[in-house]
């Protein structure tokens, strides 16, 4: 953490953080539409989607548990984790996986070659592979984002934090001469989300909520054991 | 046009692709081309106007990022009091409705018969003259059925249709009429009270549906979060129930799987359990009205018709008596019988029992925004259809049908009898924006704008502590040839009565209205208008800080409780059909928004289709496995679709969500799935003349062939086996099931 502080007078890194608070999530799936809207996320169609190949950044898992009628249905929305020790880098030829300074696991889609191991490596499933071009039937074309690049045929795509709406924010803070303030950068799917269950922020400001929300009792990574070491923090779901 | 834009997306692809390497932002910065002289646009720079949401009846707050003219993005405004920068999937989908290739693109008149669905473009010109003439020389009544408006549009529809001595009714698949019957009789008041559920400790939903689409979403949503995790140290206790497990009861402490029907005889038990206690904080005056009306039941009599032990009543009238804040609220499964009316009279006067009314965390009612003069239009029910087309009929009166953004060929059952007062119509005019099942059979269509290229305005009232008028304004040029409803609703009552009176446009209304409303009411009343109204379209509307509350007063709670009733002899048809509004396609209005149709549904994960819903011990038994396709007969039809098994779901009950099935609608939504509804038994909520949706008893046959089933969810996962993240984390808990 130390070592994280930098020179005195130079701004802070960022780490960016998410929190996801499992007693607040509903599966709305607000926060997937969202998503899509965002970033350019191509339609797959129904054939395609049988074949297993429709793209969601972010998912939400449900869970049955027990028996009819002590049936319990549990959510879990799931996106890439941004794993400090990503199983998706090292394994990736040609580096079009790796980590910023800032702590995200980007995708260099200019230097991506399609060989699918960093896909294979992630034990989330949060990567996903274009098998085809995406296709707009006109004019929907026109909503695309112009600040996200539209993924084409044998490209690795996956959750960028909104890396274009971190970039915005702190070109925003730069222009009023000021550091980014806790809340004002967030994602597609935490803007969205109705019941706050999702929370994003910078992990070394020890003020933001998303820091403070971590340190929570009722905190856990997905997949701890494997020692990954997630940017997302999930707060287990409370039950009486 | 076109090939700029193409260039201009492209060299914004390269900068986009840029921004993960570092150190290249500024060479790239340069390469984006100023290619629109417009002065007004910044290449690349976004502007984001507010304005309000349309893709139900909540109001809720949006700002859209506009790019070089075109919408981009709609998100929640963080100013407005429903939403507060929040909003739903099918709020942001909204998007692909503006851009929707199947929108109709201009007026259209039909030619040929009905059933070709040939129809020729045409001008305006030529379009309006039409219709006026055909409503001056119509012999029989002019009927309007138009989705629920709001604010000055309702005032110029309602006004043009009482110039022509019409009728206008509001149709909507849901609209939760037995609720809305008895708040009146309770509490003697029209519209919806507010459920303040934030403040709430221990709610308990008779199958509302509050989590999913209904009366308004974000704002439960919203709600939802801080009863959980938003007050340090409390977290208000759920219990949902309803016979099937839906996406609301998923989030719920603990649901409580009920035999259809008899959410009323459980409220009726609880109630009971409550008065004989003496935990009532009635006035003793009020007692007796009470007594007799939870009075009459048994607790044996409650647990052996509802499915719900003994013990598990006694624990939800202590629960709910012991309770801070109780809240208890009904709708969706609840409105869906035909006793729905007392059912909900029996649900709210268990709030009224415990002293919940008017306080933080129970029922409230606040002053509406002074805006608000809409006339009172009635609802079009389902029985109300049924008596218009027997009533005409039997008069031999051909009506001239106008239709505005509403499908109730789609949504209405055959058995109603919907077709046939369309069947009767002289002549029918549409001003919808899409070919759907109802709009498909216009003589002439003048589509209106989309929502985000038309003014208007909207008062927030119902089901909502908030009070706000929001306004919503057009955000990029009218893509087609298109015309507001208000413009065309003006331009027709012109035509009709001869007078170049009136307003000269439907904007300069609204904003005529809005000048009158701020110099009477504002404390801004001495400033310039002007910029008052720049500072109200910059905002997305006007509400207030603090609201007034209104008490709520108990008027009557005299009912008796009716058993449900069924269509279909146990013998034939030994299930209940369940239908219910697929969460993300809404009554279908969202199915032809790709987005939508590919977002997975949370409980199943399927997408771009419909399936029944049965619990995996009655497919067992039945031989049904995953993924069939099942034939489900009711006295009245069948349905076709690929089973679920569905763990939370009561063995006696199919299920099947509504939305898919659309005959028409465009590309996206047309001949994909079924429709549920086209099998429903024409009974109603005595009282309000709601369908009893869920009134209809089926049986299952299997087909033995594979249908259409697409689930995301990896195979084999979907019975309970769970899937690898949570089976490697818990491998007791989630592999205890195969």
């Amino acid at each position: 953490m130390e070592d994280k502080q930098g020179p005195p007078g130079e701004p802070r890194p960022h780490r960016w953080q998410m929190v996801i608070d499992l007693d607040r999530c509903t599966g709305c799936e607000a926060c997937v539409v969202a998503c899509h809207a965002e970033n350019n996320i191509r339609l797959s169609g129904p054939r395609e989607a049988a074949e297993g190949r429709a793209i969601n950044w972010i998912r939400i898992e449900r869970y049955w548990e027990g028996e009819y009628p002590d049936v319990k249905a549990r959510f879990m929305p799931v996106l890439c984790q941004h794993c400090a020790d990503a199983p998706c880098e090292p394994v990736c030829p040609v580096y079009a996986s790796y980590h910023t300074p800032e702590g995200l696991n980007a995708q260099v889609y200019n230097r991506c070659i399609g060989v699918r191991y960093c896909g294979n490596n992630c034990p989330y499933t949060a990567r996903q592979f274009n098998w085809f071009d995406p296709q707009w039937d006109p004019p929907l074309e026109q909503q695309l984002n112009p600040d996200v690049t539209v993924r084409q045929n044998g490209i690795m795509e996956k959750c960028t934090f909104c890396v274009q709406r971190i970039r915005q924010g702190k070109e925003q803070a730069e222009r009023e001469g000021r550091p980014v303030r806790d809340g004002d950068i967030t994602p597609a799917c935490v803007q969205s989300c109705p019941t706050t269950a999702l929370v994003f922020g910078d992990g070394n400001d020890p003020n933001s909520r998303v820091a403070i929300m971590a340190k929570s009792g009722r905190g856990f990574h997905l997949l701890e054991s494997l020692g990954t070491h997630p940017a997302i923090t999930y707060l287990k779901r409370l039950d009486e | 046009m076109d090939v700029k834009r193409r260039t201009f997306l492209h060299a914004l692809g390269l900068t986009a692709a840029g921004t993960l390497l570092p150190g290249c932002d500024k060479e790239i910065r340069r390469l984006v081309p100023y290619i629109l002289p417009d002065d007004e646009i910044v290449p690349g720079v976004a502007d984001w106007y507010a304005s309000t949401c349309g893709e139900c009846d909540a109001g809720c707050g949006i700002i859209v990022k506009v790019m070089e003219g075109r919408a981009k993005k709609i998100e929640g405004n963080p100013l407005h009091p429903v939403n507060q920068g929040k909003l739903c999937a099918q709020g942001q989908a909204a998007l692909q409705r503006l851009y929707n290739p199947d929108r109709l693109q201009g007026p259209l008149r039909r030619t040929g018969a009905q059933a070709e669905h040939r129809f020729t473009p045409v001008s305006w010109d030529e379009g309006l003259p039409e219709l006026a003439d055909r409503i001056r020389h119509t012999k029989g009544p002019v009927i309007m059925i138009s989705r629920p408006l709001s604010g000055t549009l309702a005032d110029v529809v309602s006004h043009f249709i009482e110039s022509v001595k019409g009728s206008l009714y509001f149709y909507d698949p849901s609209p939760e009429l037995p609720l809305r019957a008895a708040v009146r009789q309770a509490f003697g008041i029209r519209d919806l009270p507010a459920y303040d559920m934030a403040e709430a400790d221990y709610v308990l939903s008779f199958g509302a549906p509050f989590l999913e689409q209904w009366l308004s979403p974000v704002s439960f949503g919203i709600a939802f979060g801080r009863m959980r995790q938003g007050r340090k140290n409390r977290r208000g206790h759920f219990v949902h129930i309803e016979p099937r497990l839906s996406l609301t009861a998923a989030s719920a402490d603990r649901w409580l799987p009920i035999r259809p029907g008899m959410e009323g005889l459980l409220a009726l038990g609880i109630g009971h359990l409550l008065l004989s206690d003496h935990r009532s904080s009635l006035p003793a005056g009020r007692l007796p009205a009470y007594e007799s009306l939870y009075g009459g039941v048994s607790l044996d009599d409650v647990a052996k018709h509802t499915d719900i032990s003994q013990a598990d009543i006694k624990g939800l009238a202590k629960s709910f008596a012991e309770a801070d804040c109780p809240l208890a609220i009904g709708g969706g499964t609840a409105c869906a019988h035909t006793n729905a009316f007392e059912s909900h009279l029996a649900i709210l006067g268990l709030n009224s029992i415990v002293g919940n009314i008017n306080r933080p965390g129970g029922i409230r009612r606040y002053q509406s925004a002074g805006l608000a003069t809409h006339p009172k239009v009635p609802w079009l029910s389902e029985r109300r259809i049924k008596e218009l087309a027997q009533a005409l009929e039997e008069t031999d009166q051909r009506p001239l049908l106008l239709l505005y953004d509403c499908n109730p060929l789609f949504s209405a059952p055959p058995t109603v009898p919907i077709q046939r007062l369309f069947d009767h119509a002289s002549y029918i005019a549409s001003f919808s924006g899409s070919l759907d099942e109802s709009t498909v059979t216009a003589d002439l269509i003048l589509p209106d704008h989309h929502r985000l290229e038309t003014w208007g305005d909207h008062v927030i009232g119902e089901a909502s502590p908030h009070r706000a008028a929001s306004l919503v304004q057009p955000v990029v040029v009218p893509l087609f040839d298109t015309r507001g409803l208000g413009d065309t609703m003006i331009d027709l009552t012109r035509r009709l009565d001869g007078s170049h009176s009136g307003p000269d446009s439907f904007p300069q209304l609204i904003k005529d209205r809005w000048q009158r409303f701020h110099t009477s009411h504002s404390s801004r009343a001495h400033e310039p208008f002007q910029s008052v109204w720049e500072d109200l379209l910059q905002q997305g509307g006007l509400w207030e800080s603090t609201v007034t509350e209104q008490r709520l007063h108990l008027s009557s709670s005299a009912a008796n409780y009716q058993p449900p009733q069924f269509d279909g002899e146990a013998v034939d048809f030994p299930l209940y059909f369940y239908p219910y509004p697929a969460p993300s396609l809404g009554q279908g209005r969202g199915a032809n928004l790709p987005w939508l149709q590919e977002l997975p549904d949370t409980m199943t994960s399927a997408v771009w289709g419909s399936w029944i819903e049965i619990n995996p011990a009655t497919a067992q038994a039945m031989g049904i496995q995953q993924g069939e396709l099942v034939r489900i007969h009711s006295r009245h039809g069948s349905v076709d679709a690929p089973a679920v098994h569905y763990p939370g779901l009561r063995p006696d009950v199919i299920a099947m969500p509504i939305g898919q099935g659309h005959t028409d609608y465009g590309r996206y939504a047309a001949r994909r799935g079924a429709n549920p509804m086209t099998i429903l038994a024409p009974l109603f909520d005595k009282k309000s003349g709601a369908l009893a949706i869920g009134a209809t008893m089926v049986r299952a046959e299997p087909l033995h062939v594979p249908g259409h089933l697409i689930l995301l969810e990896k195979p084999g996962t979907t019975a309970g086996g769970g899937s690898d993240l949570i089976s490697i984390e818990r491998p007791r808990s989630s592999n205890a099931r195969t």
